[in-house]
């Protein structure tokens, strides 16, 4: 049985960071609906990789990756009758998750308040980018602006190049992931105190979070690190390094000084081994552009995949940069069962990425394929909120249910 | 019950070194766990990264490891040894959690093996934080977070720019893929408390970093299940203006992808001839001749103060963020007025300043409670403790203080 089977989300979340958050509990079992509305889809329905090039709304592989394993309701929450909708299935459910701007849950009368008074239990999270107090609450925040917002772009970049952004709009998935935790741990609180409550979140204090090294040094120092590519204070050589071929790269760490021995042993330079000079990390940090070149001299001959059989063989850290192909085909990756492919109405069968971690007792599975939009209309309708055909006929001849 | 913490009761021992065994860690111990963490008699790793205050490097005033390991009580146990061993077994016996990140070619031979430790104590709950997970052909494969970052397919990503291919791959700043393993295993270890109260047992959680990073590839990895293409770090984006741009005083980024907020940019640019061109029409068209409206727009923002920019830019709906810096984010008046930030007295480094609640639940709060351990700084206190039959700090159990349970 699933950790969090018999607990139901009413899943108000659009884009990425919510129903990243929402995914992590349809990953654990809970029952999520994710209220939908065809008056105003979620972004990710409208944007690429469309199944077989063909744009549709159920049709995007951004929307099918982060919402498997979910229901949808479709529901115009414009619409003044919506409202009562959108209550009832609180009543029937533990959990709200919503991410829309500040004060947009208010006006449309779904703030905590309102939602506290048909479920006195429920526990409700606000996921914003500048959280639900503070003079900057109601800015506009996209996932890609929140990098540079945080700090991290600051931090990421070439030396002596302008800062980077770091390729992803990275605050969405760590807001969802911490938004997924505090979720937890106030469900688990409400199983021993019967108590529900209110939760707010930022995505730029969550992203904060992930860069504490540079937060303290500024506190302490009033400085902060300088960008410094792929380079670490405390590994030589750690870089990501040319191979053979049009844009191949291998990751390389040496996390020690044997470590270091082995990998020189390995690309076969036993002068490099024996200089008594880059035996320390000291030297190999004042002789790091030599070392990375001579690295490179060995990788710039192979491929990405031999270079890593080769430093693996010999204990030493390397990876190949993969892309989304190396990935897909990856037999360790299929051999730990990570990938999805279930029937999809609309896309078929298609290659999704699944759950990263695994239960032994009580195995998690994605169950079903992301919903098509207002799939389960009825099936929320009817047996979660208990309607008659008859109300649903009425709410549907009245554009409630679009 | 008012103030009482939402994870109260949890015990955990942590075998963590570095990020991501901590971070799981920290995230419970925030909310009122117990968290005693093992460390080897050199200590945890990420007492070497500092940063130390006045440069000066000492295991017990690394900033990451102050950052990672408030609210827990430390002791020294080397793992290798009987000794070690039989000091783990001793704390797990009572232990909800044990969360580690060693390698599983390492854990048995550091006694962390689920069959054994649950024979002692059936309800317990292992949390293995591996790099490549405990079941494919490559699980005992060396990493460090950047190659856990290449092999998850994300370093592909990001990195050179249009005209600059050459340059490789690029990591973002600090331990990344650690910080997602440690997200990832702390809400299944959380999972699995849950499924402890249906099974009444516990149970072996595996969390694959390598998996983790693959998870957050956004909408780039189903370009190649969905249209047999791959997407990559080089070449123009299909939508601008998603740029950072140089101010007089700092960096700002512009984000613009919207008609109508384009339409207010150019407002507030004070409507440039060059805003009408036909080129210029259109967020696709933008993009497609980015290069040449990069350079009309930088001449402009380099006249420009980042904050005077970011907020005006703000009352007009647009998404422009300013390329914070430490400083900035530190002397935020927005992030002030919501107190933010943590001050802890460290021992040893002092008055220090902290990232602080990630999240704020409106019953239950988010604490510091103690500065982290000193290296062995609990190991007497503790042994003590076994010895009178209770290492943790209260003994009252879980069962006892449970309330109206389903």
């Amino acid at each position: 049985m699933a950790p969090l089977s018999g607990i139901r989300v009413a899943d108000f979340t659009w884009v990425w960071a919510g129903p990243f958050c929402t995914l992590q509990l349809a990953h654990l079992g809970a029952e999520v609906i994710r209220v939908e509305s065809s008056a105003r889809p979620c972004v990710t329905r409208l944007l690429p990789p469309w199944a077989d090039g063909q744009p549709g709304l159920n049709r995007s592989g951004y929307f099918n990756q982060y919402n498997q394993g979910k229901y949808s309701l479709a529901l115009d929450l414009k619409h003044p009758e919506a409202v009562v909708v959108a209550k009832d299935l609180v009543r029937h459910c533990d959990i709200v998750c919503e991410n829309f701007a500040a004060g947009v849950m208010e006006r449309l009368g779904l703030g905590y308040e309102a939602l506290r008074e048909v479920r006195p239990d429920v526990i409700m999270i606000s996921m914003s980018g500048y959280g639900a107090t503070g003079p900057e609450r109601e800015y506009v925040s996209y996932g890609p602006a929140q990098v540079p917002l945080s700090g991290l772009s600051s931090l990421t970049g070439y030396r002596g190049y302008p800062p980077m952004h770091v390729g992803i709009s990275y605050g969405d998935p760590t807001a969802g992931l911490h938004a997924a935790f505090a979720v937890l741990a106030a469900l688990w609180h409400r199983e021993q105190t019967g108590e529900g409550q209110f939760i707010d979140l930022s995505e730029w204090e969550t992203t904060i979070a992930v860069i504490p090294e540079a937060i303290v040094e500024h506190s302490w120092h009033g400085t902060q690190p300088e960008r410094n590519g792929n380079r670490d204070p405390l590994m030589v050589p750690h870089g990501v390094f040319r191979c053979a071929g049009e844009q191949r790269w291998v990751a390389i760490a040496a996390r020690d000084d044997a470590e270091w021995q082995r990998l020189a042993h390995a690309i076969g330079r036993r002068d490099l081994a024996d200089n008594p000079a880059l035996a320390t990390l000291e030297g190999r940090l004042e002789a790091v552009d030599m070392v990375e070149r001579a690295v490179e001299q060995w990788t710039s001959q192979r491929s990405p995949a031999e270079v890593t059989e080769t430093l693996q063989a010999a204990g030493v850290a390397a990876f190949p940069c993969y892309d989304s192909r190396d990935l897909a085909e990856d037999h360790h990756l299929r051999a730990e069962g990570f990938f999805v492919e279930l029937d999809h109405p609309e896309v078929g069968r298609k290659l999704h990425l699944g759950i990263p971690w695994k239960l032994s007792g009580s195995p998690c599975s994605i169950r079903r394929p992301a919903p098509l939009l207002g799939e389960h209309t009825d099936y929320v309708l009817r047996d979660v909120l208990g309607y008659d055909s008859s109300q649903i006929e009425r709410l549907r001849a009245l554009g409630v249910l679009r | 019950m008012p103030n009482r913490s939402a994870l109260e009761g949890i015990r955990i021992v942590e075998c963590g070194g570095l990020v991501s065994a901590a971070y799981a860690c920290k995230l419970f111990a925030d909310l009122g766990a117990e968290v005693i963490k093992v460390e080897p008699p050199w200590g945890d790793l990420a007492r070497q990264r500092g940063p130390f205050p006045g440069q000066r490097p000492d295991p017990n005033t690394s900033g990451l490891f102050i950052y990672l390991n408030c609210n827990k009580r430390g002791v020294v146990a080397d793992l290798s040894q009987p000794s070690g061993q039989e000091l783990l077994g001793a704390l797990v016996r009572d232990a909800d959690l044990l969360v580690h990140n060693v390698p599983p070619s390492r854990m048995q031979r550091l006694g962390l093996d689920y069959e054994r430790l649950s024979r002692a104590n059936p309800r317990l709950i292992e949390v293995s934080i591996t790099p490549f997970g405990m079941q494919g052909p490559l699980r005992n494969y060396e990493a460090s977070d950047l190659v856990l970052w290449a092999a998850g397919g994300l370093a592909y990503l990001n990195g050179a720019g249009p005209g600059s291919d050459d340059l490789p791959p690029l990591k973002p700043f600090g331990l990344q893929a650690e910080f997602q393993g440690a997200l990832n295993a702390a809400v299944a270890a959380l999972g699995a408390l849950f499924a402890r109260r249906k099974l009444g047992v516990g149970q072996h959680v595996v969390v694959s970093v390598q998996q983790c990073v693959a998870s957050i590839l956004e909408l780039t990895f189903e370009y190649y299940p969905y249209m047999g293409l791959i997407a990559s770090r080089l070449g123009q984006k299909p939508i601008q203006p998603l740029d950072f741009f140089e101010c007089r005083d700092g960096w700002i980024f512009v984000c613009c992808v919207e008609e109508h907020q384009w339409q207010q940019l150019v407002e507030l640019m004070g409507h440039p001839d060059w805003a009408e061109l036909e080129i210029f029409r259109d967020r696709l068209s933008r993009a497609r001749n980015w290069d040449a409206l990069k350079l009309l727009m930088q001449e402009w923002m380099a006249t420009q103060s980042v904050q005077e920019l970011y907020h005006a830019g703000q009352l007009r709906r647009i998404p422009l963020a300013p390329v914070s810096t430490m400083g900035d984010l530190l002397h935020s008046p927005h992030l002030s007025a919501r107190g933010y930030f943590a001050v802890i007295e460290q021992p040893g480094a002092g008055s220090t300043t902290l990232p602080g609640a990630p999240y704020r639940l409106s019953r239950t709060p988010w604490r510091l409670r103690r500065p982290a351990p000193r290296l062995g700084e609990h190991t007497a206190e503790v042994l003590d403790g076994l010895a009178r039959g209770n290492a943790w700090s209260n003994g009252v159990t879980l069962e006892k203080t449970r309330y109206g349970t389903a």
